[in-house]
């Protein structure tokens, strides 16, 4: 499986490309744009900023973005394809939005890396310290990032916080550890595509073991450790993890997950107070498919995707 | 009026052309076998009759005349086929000259159809939007080397003479020298073989071999654009144009970079790609097709394919086929003169509709047949 549309929805927001003039399109009838009859405002949308191959640098449309939208309501923002190390002049997109937190006062909600295959592998998608965007935009209360190649994280502190979500093809320990030592008291929810490690998801149990922990995560209500090569590992540490006890959706989904993790699950702490288990793109029997809907009657439990376990070559659902 | 047809009799396609005929009331078509031309018999085609090429599809015997001897699933023998088959081609002309017989696809377009190269430079020449190509390339390393040197990362390398997306490789060259080539070709002890599951190689040394085993039959490189996605599936359009219209579309979907329709790949939704595209940008899309099609005036027929580029605002023509039409279920886009017919009773109509001693310029019928054809 890969990604492979964009992003046409955000955090409650439907998804507007912002049309660079150079397009050859006109700009008008964007929200907020000064046509007339516009009774739209910039803050109804979530802009979606981006180049493509051979169009103009990341950074001049970003530049003809704040120019163009009244960025000072944008609540939404969509950070698309910027290009890539081995293209003449690729931008780094966090300095970018870092340098221009003033002129996007009203930021809420952050995607950065809506980039799809035909873009790039996900694990090829180049990131950087991320860690800025916290420290530029303290009110950010949805943060995804999708992309996990030089990724860095450090602990960061948020009181508004609410969802934090990392899709990779293989997530650094550094970024898990840090997101387990950040102090994130309004995180509801939280999810880590942990992928392969050939994709440098080199993280353990023991790193996610603060998570897991709960104790600094009082607000946590739905977990995903998902697309792990270590599915059947979280499974084993999920069974006996404070935290669970205050989800209503725990997501071990994407991943490798077998009878033996599954087993683990449902020997360990009960599950029943869930709301929601998504286990999809699995390698589970029939028959353990079978117990883990008997043993969680009230629960919604997604076993979608069962794949086939005839070569013994277990595989994450997005990788590269 | 008779058609022939030049084609494999009992196939899908000299069957469903034939319905057509019958449902237009007609004789069935006189079919010449591809077996018998290949082999060097004089191509029987019948005077005053209208001349239908098709192509030689998938008859293993056929396959054996064109490419020579060997297992008919493995790739490459691309340029031995072109030049058998051009040369068939130019038989098959000369037998319908001799017989007065009114050609529908004019050989030397259907010659220019089958070189991908050669394709891709007649549209540019003529200002359609094209995906960049390299100059030639002759083997991995000089690949890789033009390249660079035109500041692509991701390609599609088409054997030049290719079909149904055999050989095609769907190449990309990361950060740290990373390297990914996905391919319906499968590596055998014996050579490359069409596979109907996509492989991956991600070793220089396994991308070497396939790009160094495809290149001596010849190459066409372009720009690997990244396509438009819906509900988690790139796609690409196959829009058969009629006589100068676009009147059939199918929308081939894909979790992977090729989009050909036996490769696992779906149907999607004709009206929720023009949705995404809008009414405006849907006519633009069509408009984009014809004029693809106009490069090949002497055709009755061709199948283009349309990239809708991500970002649902610029398109580009892939491929112009000659023998596109192979698309069964499909009948005419609503509000054209093909609404309901399939893509053999469209050109049947279209070629009832000709007027004048010669078929060339084909497209000039639309202009006095319009959306009146029967």
């Amino acid at each position: 499986m890969t990604i492979n549309a964009h992003l046409t929805e955000f955090a409650g927001k439907p998804v507007v490309d912002f049309r660079h003039e150079q397009d050859g399109e006109p700009s008008d009838g964007q929200p907020g744009s000064s046509a007339p009859g516009s009774q739209t405002s910039a803050g109804d949308v979530a802009w979606r900023v981006a180049t493509w191959f051979d169009g103009p640098g990341f950074g001049e449309i970003f530049e003809a973005f704040l120019g163009t939208v009244a960025t000072a309501e944008v609540t939404h923002l969509v950070i698309g394809y910027w290009g890539a190390s081995y293209d003449q002049g690729t931008p780094d997109p966090v300095a970018l939005l870092t340098v221009a937190a003033g002129r996007l006062p009203a930021l809420r909600a952050l995607f950065l890396g809506d980039i799809v295959m035909e873009e790039a592998e996900i694990s090829w998608i180049e990131q950087s310290d991320v860690t800025r965007l916290f420290d530029a935009f303290p009110g950010l209360e949805h943060v995804e990032i999708r992309g996990s190649q030089a990724l860095e994280l450090r602990p960061v502190s948020s009181q508004v916080l609410r969802t934090l979500r990392f899709e990779s093809g293989g997530l650094p320990a550094e970024v898990v550890r840090a997101v387990g030592d950040s102090d994130l008291p309004a995180l509801e929810h939280l999810d880590l595509w942990l992928g392969t490690g050939s994709y440098g998801g080199d993280a353990t149990t023991d790193d996610l073991a603060v998570i897991l922990g709960g104790e600094r995560l009082p607000a946590l209500r739905r977990l995903g450790l998902e697309d792990a090569q270590i599915a059947d590992d979280i499974a084993t540490a999920v069974a006996g993890a404070p935290v669970v006890a205050r989800l209503e959706s725990l997501s071990l989904a994407l991943g490798t997950l077998t009878d033996r993790g599954a087993e683990t699950l449902l020997t360990g702490q009960p599950l029943t107070h869930l709301r929601r288990l998504d286990l999809h793109h699995h390698f589970l029997s029939d028959a353990m498919m079978a117990r883990v809907r008997a043993a969680l009657p009230g629960v919604e439990v997604d076993l979608g995707e069962q794949e086939p376990l005839d070569d013994d070559w277990l595989y994450v659902a997005i990788s590269e | 009026m008779t058609f022939a047809v030049v084609g494999t009799p009992g196939d899908r396609r000299t069957e469903m052309f034939a319905a057509a005929c019958r449902s237009a009331g007609l004789d069935e078509p006189i079919v010449v076998a591809w077996r018998d031309v290949l082999r060097g018999a004089a191509p029987a085609v019948a005077s005053g009759s209208l001349l239908r090429v098709d192509s030689p599809g998938e008859d293993a015997e056929v396959d054996a005349l064109l490419r020579g001897p060997g297992d008919p699933a493995r790739v490459g023998g691309g340029a031995r086929w072109y030049a058998s088959f051009t040369t068939a081609l130019g038989r098959v002309a000369a037998a319908a000259e001799q017989a007065g017989a009114r050609q529908l696809g004019d050989v030397d377009e259907i010659a220019v159809m089958c070189d991908k190269r050669r394709c891709h430079a007649r549209l540019r020449s003529a200002g359609v939007p094209v995906p960049e190509a390299l100059p030639p390339v002759y083997d991995y390393a000089d690949l890789r080397a033009r390249m660079t040197e035109a500041g692509l990362h991701q390609v599609f390398v088409k054997p030049a003479h290719g079909s149904s997306a055999s050989g095609v490789v769907a190449l990309r060259a990361g950060p740290a020298g990373r390297v990914k080539a996905v391919t319906s070709a499968a590596r055998t002890a014996a050579g490359l073989v069409n596979s109907l599951r996509l492989r991956t190689y991600e070793t220089e040394p396994e991308v070497a071999y396939l790009i160094d085993s495809l290149a001596p039959d010849g190459l066409h490189v372009e720009r690997w654009l990244p396509k438009a996605g819906l509900d988690g599936r790139v796609l690409d359009l196959r829009v058969v144009v009629v006589a100068g219209k676009p009147t059939h579309v199918v929308v081939r979907t894909s979790c992977s970079p090729m989009t050909n329709l036996h490769l696992g790949n779906t149907r999607g939704s004709v009206d929720a790609v023009r949705d995404a595209l809008g009414a405006a940008g849907w006519e633009r899309a069509l408009d984009v097709c014809a004029q693809a099609a106009g490069c090949f005036p002497g055709s009755l027929m061709v199948g283009v394919d349309l990239l809708v580029q991500a970002g649902w605002r610029r398109v580009a023509i892939g491929e112009v086929n000659a023998f596109g039409d192979l698309l069964p279920g499909i009948t005419g886009l609503p509000g054209t003169w093909a609404e309901g017919l399939d893509t053999y009773g469209a050109q049947v109509s279209a070629a009832l509709a000709l007027r004048g001693p010669r078929a060339a310029a084909h497209h000039a019928a639309p202009r006095t047949v319009g959306r009146d054809l029967p």
